[in-house]
Parts: structure tokens; C-alpha cells; sequence
């Protein structure tokens, strides 16, 4: 069974170099989406399936509402709604929709045969991930808050709107 | 972890304790004095529980942190970096338009991430400080955000971090691979190493010292520090070059007390490569250089070179020599690049060779500190820099790594050439057009500063005995 890992590997190389080639940002960022998928398939078969759930959720599920929100904010109008329509057909969404079928079907793989040999690995449930985020790990998860602050404090400053422009 | 566990970690607390007061001072009241006071008593405060802190050492607060002598030695270094960088910036931020409160803000995330790097025992704690440096520093350099070179140099800084940042993951996974922990403590290699145990150690190590040396900015990775070192406003370039570097440098001699550097080892071979073209390329561009935060900027490349040959001799003096080395070298810096500060404009910074032509004539007291840095950079008497290199050089000898030594010897003689010509060009006849520049008024704290920074450097020079022990006696812990 280790061709499912080796098979989740291959699409989120392929998903990767498809992220950095795609010169649409929209387009890019779709790949993305796959290539954290992958990932997260690629946790769940190394037997960490709380952090797969992560990954989805936090990874997948967030880029993808940016990106919905992105498309809301910047293509508003009939215009864009009859661009999107044209975009829309099947030559555009059949690669993601194969390969996303991939991860599918090693999904359902994985769950029914369980983890045979040569991926005998030991499951981490999230009962241990809190225990030793809370254990060992509790000033890295403090750290980290200051690591996002950081990142916030940073964001806020720069994307401000531009009130003090210098007089030229 | 228990409560006799918060006692070393006092510094620590204390300065996030300060973060989170300015944080809220900042959102009920903007005000930039105020602000600025209690960043310097948060950073005064985090310096006074040092001696809080030192008793019951060494200590391991969680697998993540150490708090030992060489940590709490490092960790006043930084802080009292930052705490002269924040006094600088005072003036510069008086004349920047829109809000300035944050930049304390971030100056001291910044320095928490480098006291967690000095502190750090663990990857995770590397990674989560070297991020939160990082994070906060590319913030700083686009601070004055109208000015296209501030967000050019931002960005490229970005790019090439977040760059070096997916090297140093994958070098901390290798080397996790092989040790199977990411205690740096507990990386003792075992006897049974196969030959591919090796070499996955050889390659994650290397990805390692990949990020370090962009972080040094040594070469060949060096390429984001001259556009950097212009682009980002004076202040931050100070920061830059001392407290950023410094915390690295503390890591960097932490892991590798444990995981072993052997002589003439194929990794040995590229380090001492990479030293030795840091020395040189560092030296000979800085000549072609004409404007004074890029000549710093090889300046630097190359210095960090110089430490690197200590570090290469991995003998009984190399701890003690690197640190001597770079406390002078964060004062030299300190002196050179605050100077700039003080005469710079967030619009129009200070920084063409020609601007400095005649400075001594305008502003006597800023030429002569920037003078005296100019002669510890080019490591002349009578300034610590001399001694610094003296010491650095002996580690070599010791392990007698002549080709590295010559790298040396040969890049301080080019070094000599463009830091005199900067010393030159200050104490030249000012020509007449130039007579436009008005000089701005030095603040009297930042004045003092200064003072105390020259004095400090040139009693290094004639007296460095008394550094010289303590730094051997917080050395010995490690290793």
C-alpha cells in the first residue's frame, strides 16, 4: 500500500510546479487548494488524521474562502458574471476535478484496508497532540502568539489606508 | 514546567509583558513620546531581571529553552542593542507623517524573536524565533511605506527569508530524521552512524547552514543585504546588523556545540568555501561601492566572514573569540549606522559618499564617533576592533587553518582601503553647492549614547581583559 503515498506525492509535486507556472492567480491558487489536499492525504496515511482534519480545514478550507472573497470583491458587474459563465465549461475544471477523484478514491482506500505493512505506523490522536502542545510544547505555543501578533500588528501597518501620503 | 521555571525565564516575560502594555497603551492612546518611554522601560526592566534570572543556572524550562550564563550574556547583548536602535530611532520617527507607534511595537517583537533564538534548545524554538524576527523585520524596512525603496527592499527580503526559511525546515527534518529528536542538547551522534545516516546528516546540515548564512548574509547568500541595508529606513538597518546577526550567531554556536563540525569533513570544506569567499567578495565590492549603508552592507558580509574562520577552528577559543568579536562589532555597527540615524531624514536618508564630504567641518562630535567606528571596522588601534581580530586570527592559528587565515589577512588590507576612504572623505574641504545640507540636531539621549558607545569601544581597545573573562566564563558551560 505504500503506492498510495507514493501517489499522493506525485499529485502535490504536480499541484506545486502547476502553483508557481500558472500565470492566472485564481488558477494558481486552485492548484494550491490540491496540492494542501494532497498533503493532508499524505498526513492521514503517516497516521496523523488530526492534522489532516487540520490542514483541510484550516489550509484548504481558508485559502478557499480568500479566494472567494477575492472574486467577490474585485469581478462585480453582469460583465464578470458572463465572463465567469465562458469560463465555466469543461475544459477548465476537468484537470482539478481528476485529480482531486485521485485523492478521493486513495481516501477510501486508506479508510477500508486500514494501514497494511509497509505504513504500519502509530496513530496520533488529538488527545496526544493536546497533551503535548499543552506539556513539553506550551512555550512554543505562546511564542507563537507573538509570532502572529507580530504578523498582524505588521499587516495592519502596511495595508492602512493611504490618509498621510507626503505632499510632493 | 513549575513556577521555580519562571524565574529564569524572567526576561522573557517581562519584555512580552512589555509588548502587550505598549500594544494596548498604543490602542487607547497614540502617542509617540509616550510610546517611545515605555518601550525603554520595558527594555530597561527586561535588562534589570537578568540578575533575577541568573541564579539556579543552567536551566531547561521545557525541552524548548535553556536559560544558561552564555544565554543570559546573548540575551543582554540583544536587548541592549535594541534598547540603543529604539533611542536612535527617536528622532527619525519624530519626522516621519502618519502613525509611529508601531514600530516599538514591532522593534520589540523583533527582539523577543532574537531572544528566543539565543534562549532556543529546540527547532521548534529556533524556527519560532528566527519567524517572529523575520516576521517583524519585514514590517520595519517597509515602515515609511511611501517610499518605493522602502517596499522594494521589503520585498526582496521576504522572498529570499521565506526562501531560506523552507531550506532551514527541511534541514531541521533531516537532521530530525537522523537523530530522531530536535533537542539540540540530545544530538549526540551516535556510534552506529551508517553511511547513509551521514550523509542525509551532511545535506540537512548544509540546508541548515543555509539558513543561517542568509541570515548572515554570507556569501552566496548574501545577495538580499546591500539592497537591504539601503533600502530599509537607517534605524532598521541597525537592527539589521546587530541584533538579527547577533541572535543567529548565539544559535549557530549553541547547535553546533552539540552536533559536531569535524575538521576537514566535506561539510568543514564548504564552510570554510563559504568564509572564504565572504572575506573576499565582501571586501572587494565594498570598494566599488559609493554609497556608505551598502559599503556597511559588504562591510558586514565580510566581517561575518572573519567569524566564521574562528568558528571553522572549533577550538577552545572560538566561542570566547566570536563573542568578543561581535559584541565590538555590534557597538562598531551601533556607532556607524546611529550616526546615519541622527543626520538622516525619513525622505532623504544620509547615505551618498558625497554627502559625507566635509561633514567634520558641520557637525564635528558625529564625525569623530563615526571616525573612531570607521577605524574599529578596520580593526586600527586604539578601538576593540584591533584586539577583536587579534583574538579571531589566534583561534585560527591554534588550529592552524593557514588558507583561511591568508583570506584574512588578505581582505582586512582591502578593508582598510575603503573604510579610510569614507574616514578620508569626512574630513575633507566641503564644496560649495554642499553648503544647502542643514544639519539636524542631535538629541542629547542619543548624544550620550554615543558617547558611551565610543567610550565603550575604545576601552575594549586598551582594555579587554576584563570582557575577555567573563565571556570565557559563560563559554565554558557551552559544549
Amino acid at each position: 500500500m505504500v503506492w498510495l503515498f507514493y501517489l499522493a506525492a506525485a499529485v502535490a509535486l504536480f499541484c506545486t510546479v502547476m502553483v508557481i507556472t500558472r500565470l492566472n492567480a485564481v488558477h494558481a491558487l486552485l492548484y494550491m487548494v490540491m496540492a494542501l489536499l494532497s498533503l493532508a492525504l499524505i498526513f492521514f496515511l503517516l497516521g496523523a488524521p488530526f492534522i489532516a482534519a487540520l490542514e483541510v480545514i484550516v489550509y484548504a478550507g481558508a485559502i478557499m474562502v480568500l479566494f472567494v472573497f477575492v472574486i467577490m470583491m474585485l469581478n462585480i458587474g453582469p460583465q464578470s458574471v458572463d465572463q465567469e459563465r465562458r469560463w465555466f465549461n469543461l475544459s477548465t475544471w476537468r484537470g482539478l476535478v481528476f485529480i482531486a477523484g485521485i485523492l478521493l478514491i486513495e481516501l477510501i482506500i486508506a479508510l477500508r484496508l486500514g494501514f497494511p505493512e509497509p505504513l504500519d505506523v502509530t496513530e496520533v490522536t488529538p488527545h496526544q497532540v493536546s497533551l503535548s502542545l499543552f506539556g513539553p510544547y506550551l512555550l512554543g505555543v505562546e511564542l507563537a502568539s507573538m509570532l502572529l501578533l507580530a504578523g498582524l500588528v505588521g499587516a495592519y501597518h502596511l495595508g492602512r489606508r493611504e490618509q498621510e501620503r507626503p505632499k510632493k | 514546567m513549575t513556577l521555580q521555571d519562571l524565574r529564569p525565564l524572567l526576561p522573557l516575560l517581562v519584555l512580552s509583558a512589555a509588548i502587550v502594555t505598549v500594544m494596548l497603551v498604543i490602542a487607547f492612546k497614540r502617542d509617540h513620546r509616550l510610546t517611545f518611554a515605555l518601550t525603554l522601560i520595558g527594555l530597561v526592566l527586561s535588562l534589570a531581571a537578568l540578575p533575577l534570572a541568573s541564579s539556579g543556572l543552567p536551566r531547561t524550562v521545557t525541552p524548548l529553552v535553556v536559560i544558561d550564563g552564555f544565554a543570559l550574556f546573548y540575551i543582554a547583548l540583544v536587548l541592549a542593542a535594541s534598547l540603543v536602535v529604539v533611542i536612535f530611532s527617536f528622532s527619525y520617527l519624530e519626522k516621519v507623517a502618519g502613525n509611529r507607534e508601531e514600530y516599538y511595537l514591532l522593534m520589540m517583537l523583533a527582539t523577543l524573536g532574537a531572544v528566543v533564538l539565543v534562549v532556543s534548545n529546540h527547532f521548534v524554538s529556533f524556527f519560532i524565533g528566527l519567524e517572529t524576527l523575520s516576521i517583524s523585520l519585514y514590517t520595519l524596512i517597509a515602515y515609511t511605506r511611501f517610499e518605493r525603496q522602502r517596499i522594494e527592499a521589503a520585498i526582496k527580503y521576504l522572498v529570499l527569508a521565506a526562501a531560506a526559511s523552507s531550506f532551514l525546515l527541511f534541514g531541521m527534518a533531516l537532521a530530525y530524521l537522523v537523530y530522531g529528536t530536535m533537542q539540540f542538547d540530545q544530538m549526540s551522534s551516535p556510534s552506529n552512524f551508517s553511511a547513509a545516516d551521514s550523509a542525509l546528516l551532511t545535506v540537512g546540515l548544509a540546508m541548515l547552514m543555509v539558513g543561517i548564512g542568509f541570515k548572515l548574509a554570507l556569501v552566496p547568500f548574501h545577495m538580499w543585504a546591500p539592497d537591504v541595508y539601503q533600502g530599509a529606513p537607517a534605524p532598521v538597518t541597525a537592527f539589521v546588523a546587530t541584533v538579527s546577526k547577533g541572535g543567529i550567531i548565539a544559535l549557530m554556536l549553541r547547535l553546533f556545540a552539540f552536533v559536531p563540525l569535524t575538521l576537514g569533513s566535506n561539510l568543514w570544506n564548504v564552510f570554510a568555501l563559504i568564509a572564504i569567499l565572504s572575506m573576499l567578495a565582501g571586501n572587494v565590492l565594498a570598494v566599488v561601492q559609493s554609497n556608505v549603508k551598502r559599503i556597511l552592507a559588504y562591510s558586514s558580509i565580510a566581517h561575518f566572514g572573519y567569524l566564521l574562520v574562528a568558528f571553522l577552528a572549533s577550538n577552545a577559543l572560538s566561542i570566547s573569540s566570536m563573542t568578543f568579536y561581535l559584541v565590538v562589532y555590534i557597538i562598531t555597527s551601533l556607532i556607524a549606522f546611529g550616526v546615519i540615524t541622527v543626520l538622516s531624514h525619513p525622505q532623504k536618508e544620509f547615505e551618498e559618499l558625497e554627502d559625507y564630504r566635509g561633514l567634520f567641518r558641520q557637525q564635528r562630535r558625529p564625525a569623530i564617533f563615526l571616525g573612531l567606528a570607521l577605524l574599529s571596522l578596520a580593526s586600527l588601534p586604539p578601538t576593540g576592533g584591533l584586539v577583536g581580530k587579534i583574538f579571531l586570527a589566534a583561534a585560527g592559528v591554534e588550529s592552524s587553518l593557514w588558507l583561511l587565515l591568508a583570506a584574512l589577512v588578505i581582505g582586512s588590507v582591502i578593508g582598510v582601503f575603503y573604510y579610510l576612504r569614507v574616514a578620508i572623505t569626512i574630513f575633507r574641504q566641503p564644496e560649495e553647492e554642499s553648503a544647502v545640507w542643514t544639519a539636524p540636531r542631535l538629541t542629547p539621549l542619543a548624544e550620550v549614547t554615543l558617547v558611551l558607545l565610543s567610550l565603550g569601544l575604545i576601552i575594549l581597545g586598551i582594555f579587554p581583559a576584563p570582557l575577555i573573562n567573563l565571556i570565557e566564563a559563560v563559554a565554558a558551560r557551552l559544549g
